[in-house]
């Protein structure tokens, strides 16, 4: 039998794209050519007329929110982006429907857009319903005085960074009458299920959600955006099958970006390099409504502010702002790289300023025992850990021949509230669902090693299975660096749970006997700690006389506990390293001050072909977690640390002071 | 729209189509044929994921009208290994060179190409060969050292006498 990844070389994968129902119609949406206007007038297509309500916020950093800010599916009455759907049209091909977008008449009155954070502290509100543009605001940590010797100040910005899978966002919904049915390239079946059902005021067992293969994702699909909502409305009006696929250009425009974070800095410490205190603010580019990351976001980052180093005090306020770009979303990281940049540019500002080495600077400031800091966030003995890393990524070596760039980090990934998994075993064959539906790394590797290891079953005897929300009654979704951690804990559970049955049924155990008769067993494994993690990286850089920066090479050493699979572990490092570079060097999401979109393709956008490629260093750390197979968040490590050991080593390559990425040429020439 | 009358051999067999003439031959070959291993990930020729060769040539399909493709061959994932799995196919299973997949069937027909017209290409080679093809998960490394794989199989398999494909 030819396995799905078998499928991917040969062009048999299923995509969404790739689904072809009777009848199906294309749909095409009208979006806003303004970054902010009054909408005076609209006509045609189906429109927020009669197309109400408002986003609902479920996945990855969803919020309460408050209603009246949530982006509305289709807005009668301002829009506040470009690129923001006012409508959609209708056509049995692509081609059809474009053509009739002419059919749609809108009237618009520009307004004056809010695009940067500057601009939003500082203006009017967007929206008519709030006092200011500020999203969210709170403060962590407890203020503090101290008279110490060294106090430096500084601020970092992180530009906003398109996810840019290869396979844009997309949707097939379908209607019987009775049941809505929708197929979506997806991070999560259930957080889709569960947006749709309360934006649409649906009963959830009218709606199946199921997965199809998922080009990668990012970040970019686990959230509810309003083209599903408008793609499912439509299928229920006109009793036909409707397809949605968003072209790049939407993407770049209407997706959620992420990063688009300026962090002010402030830092204590002795002259011997003890850090005494950090106080510091947070802001995000919120984009144009609230609900999900654009509030999640500043308190996440601010939270992780101290790293991997016991400082004391620490005071932070976190906020974010709306302005008239998309909302904010989740990129690959989403609020981790953030934060490390910011504590690890003032690390290397405060072991510049003392003139200590600054791994030697981290070392003096990292911890021998767990520590919780003043923000919240509790970290294992770090001390250790860096002094390997030091040793690992060979850093003296490194700077003696050449300046090189060390970066650590912690990594929280998104354990809570756990996940969920069901096995059945039927006709000898073992079927696996998971909670959080892969899109690229590789879930079916583990999930077959791991009931090999807890049932003793051939691996080709196991099948992980697409998501399907009719499938597996209840789950969370991939991302935060969780799957291998608590989908895996979750389908470990649900193993033992079938061995115990097989074993009180038979009074013993065998493989042969599992597969020889019939399970189905689902467990939700409930989690509700933080499961934290270290990694550190290095990088070398050569600096041309225009200013263009090449990454000779990017070292990881990362703790990912028990390796489930060494080459998804390189691969998932591997890659990330080069979006981590990409952030760095290259990727932006830029707009003028009309807040028109000034990056047309994904090339603009900063997504690197092979020709930049460094020499990548792959170390591993394996120090088990307390998970029954011991392993760690791994897939967004490099994203977190590799920008900042990238700014590290251009700073030091180019004499100038980096407190932005990306970095552009003419910043350093 | 009018349509016009094409004729394309793709894959070894003949297909003829009425379509409208504005019609890609990425559209032709996914709506028409349903041909679906050839991906659109971009609509601005930059990310190759709807790479395809025409008359033995790698072009990107999403950029190439059909009717710029009558009467030529068009040759897609769908017609590579015939019969197995080309050794490129392997190649790019053995070394994990994929994670998505979704990248996958353009960065294969780049690599096929590629390997056609220089069999045995250094590691810069192989970069610049597939540096039309955007990958977004894997940081190429996989991909190169699977074509590199690839391209020793088959000039093992053609001392051997056997046909690369």
């Amino acid at each position: 039998m030819m396995s799905a990844i078998d499928g991917f070389v040969t062009g048999q994968g299923r995509y969404v794209d790739d689904i072809k129902l009777p009848g199906m119609m294309r749909m095409y949406v009208v979006r806003s050519p303004y970054a902010r206007a009054r909408i005076l007038k609209i006509e045609g297509g189906l429109n927020g007329h009669e197309v109400r309500g408002s986003m609902s916020s479920v996945g990855e950093g969803a919020t309460e929110g408050s209603m009246e800010l949530q982006e509305p599916v289709l807005s009668t009455s301002t829009v506040n982006y470009v690129g923001q759907p006012v409508a959609a049209v209708f056509g049995d091909n692509l081609y059809e429907a474009e053509d009739r977008a002419e059919t749609v008449e809108v009237e618009y009155e520009p307004l004056k857009p809010v695009i940067s954070i500057k601009e939003a502290l500082e203006s009017e509100p967007i929206h008519r319903s709030a006092k200011t543009n500020i999203m969210s605001d709170t403060w962590l940590g407890k203020d503090f005085e101290i008279d110490a010797p060294v106090v430096l100040e500084d601020r970092f910005v992180n530009r906003r960074v398109a996810t840019n899978p290869i396979e844009t966002r997309g949707i097939v919904a379908d209607y019987s009458g009775d049941k809505l049915t929708v197929w979506i390239s997806t991070q999560s079946v259930h957080s889709i299920k569960e947006g749709l059902c309360e934006a649409m005021g649906l009963q959830p067992q009218k709606v199946r959600v199921i997965q199809t293969d998922t080009g990668g994702a990012f970040g970019l699909k686990g959230a509810l955006y309003p083209e599903y909502v408008i793609a499912a409305f439509a299928a229920m009006k006109f009793r036909k099958p409707v397809k949605w696929i968003e072209t790049r250009r939407e993407h770049l425009s209407a997706s959620h970006p992420g990063r688009g974070a300026e962090g002010r800095m402030k830092l204590f410490a002795d002259r011997q390099g003890k850090i005494l205190g950090l106080k510091g603010e947070v802001i995000v580019d919120g984009g144009a409504y609230s609900g999900g990351m654009g509030e999640f976001a500043p308190g996440f980052i601010g939270y992780q502010l101290t790293g991997p180093y016991a400082i004391q005090n620490a005071h932070v306020r976190a906020m974010s702002v709306f302005t008239n770009k998309p909302p904010h979303g989740p990129y690959r990281g989403a609020g981790r790289p953030e934060a490390a940049f910011f504590i690890e540019r003032m690390m290397d500002m405060l072991a510049d300023e003392l003139g200590i080495d600054a791994a030697e600077l981290r070392l003096k400031n990292a911890t021998t025992e767990s520590f919780r800091s003043p923000l919240g966030m509790k970290i294992d003995a770090s001390h250790d850990f860096i002094a390997k890393s030091i040793e690992e990524l060979e850093y003296r070596k490194l700077s003696r021949e050449k300046k090189a760039g060390f970066a650590c980090f912690v990594l929280v990934p998104a354990t809570q509230p756990g996940e969920s998994a069901r096995i059945v075993v039927k006709e000898g064959k073992i079927k696996v669902w998971l909670g959080g539906n892969t899109h690229g790394q590789r879930h079916d590797i583990f999930v077959k090693k791991l009931l090999n290891e807890e049932l003793g079953v051939p691996e080709d005897k196991v099948e992980l299975e697409r998501g399907d929300t009719d499938m597996l009654e209840a789950g969370v979704g991939a991302w935060g660096s969780r799957s291998a951690m608590m989908a895996g804990t979750a389908l470990i559970m649900a193993a033992r749970k079938i061995k115990d049955q097989t074993e009180k049924e038979f009074g013993k155990y065998s493989p042969e006997l599992l597969l020889a008769n019939e399970y189905d067993e689902y467990h939700f494994e409930k989690f509700r700690e933080s499961l934290n993690s270290f990694g550190a990286n290095l990088a070398t850089v050569s600096i041309d006389q225009y200013g263009n920066v090449n990454v000779d090479e990017c070292r990881s050493y990362y703790d990912v506990g028990n390796a489930l699979s060494r080459e998804s572990v390189i691969g998932q490092i591997t890659g990330g390293c080069l979006q981590g570079i990409g952030q760095a060097l290259y990727e932006e999401v830029a707009y003028n001050e009309d807040g028109q979109l000034l990056t047309s393709s994904i090339s603009d956008a900063g997504v690197q072909s092979a020709l930049t490629l460094p020499r990548f260093v792959i170390r591993i750390a394996e120090n088990r977690s307390r998970l029954p197979h011991g392993a760690k968040g791994l897939g967004e490590s490099p994203t977190i640390g590799v920008p900042s050991a990238v700014a590290r080593a251009i700073e030091l390559a180019s004499g100038r002071r980096i407190r932005e990425t990306p970095v552009r040429p003419e910043m350093i020439v | 729209m009018d349509e016009v009358n094409v004729r394309i051999d793709v894959n070894g067999v003949n297909r003829e189509e009425k379509i409208e003439p504005r019609t890609l031959l990425v559209h032709f070959l996914r709506e028409n044929l349903g041909l679906t291993g050839t991906h659109i990930g971009c609509d601005t020729s930059n990310c190759g994921a709807c790479t395809v060769l025409l008359d033995g040539k790698a072009v990107k399909s999403c950029t190439v009208l059909a009717v710029q493709a009558n009467g030529r061959k068009v040759l897609t994932i769908e017609g590579l290994g015939k019969g197995g799995l080309h050794p490129i196919q392997k190649a790019f299973l053995e070394k994990q060179a994929l994670q998505c997949g979704y990248c996958t069937p353009g960065m294969i027909m780049s690599a096929y190409w590629l390997l056609s017209e220089n069999p045995s290409p250094d590691e810069e080679q192989v970069k610049r060969g597939i540096s039309g093809n955007l990958c977004r998960c894997t940081g190429y490394r996989s991909i190169i050292e699977a074509i590199m794989l690839a391209s020793k199989e088959m000039s093992a398999g053609r001392t051997h006498g056997r046909d690369g494909r």
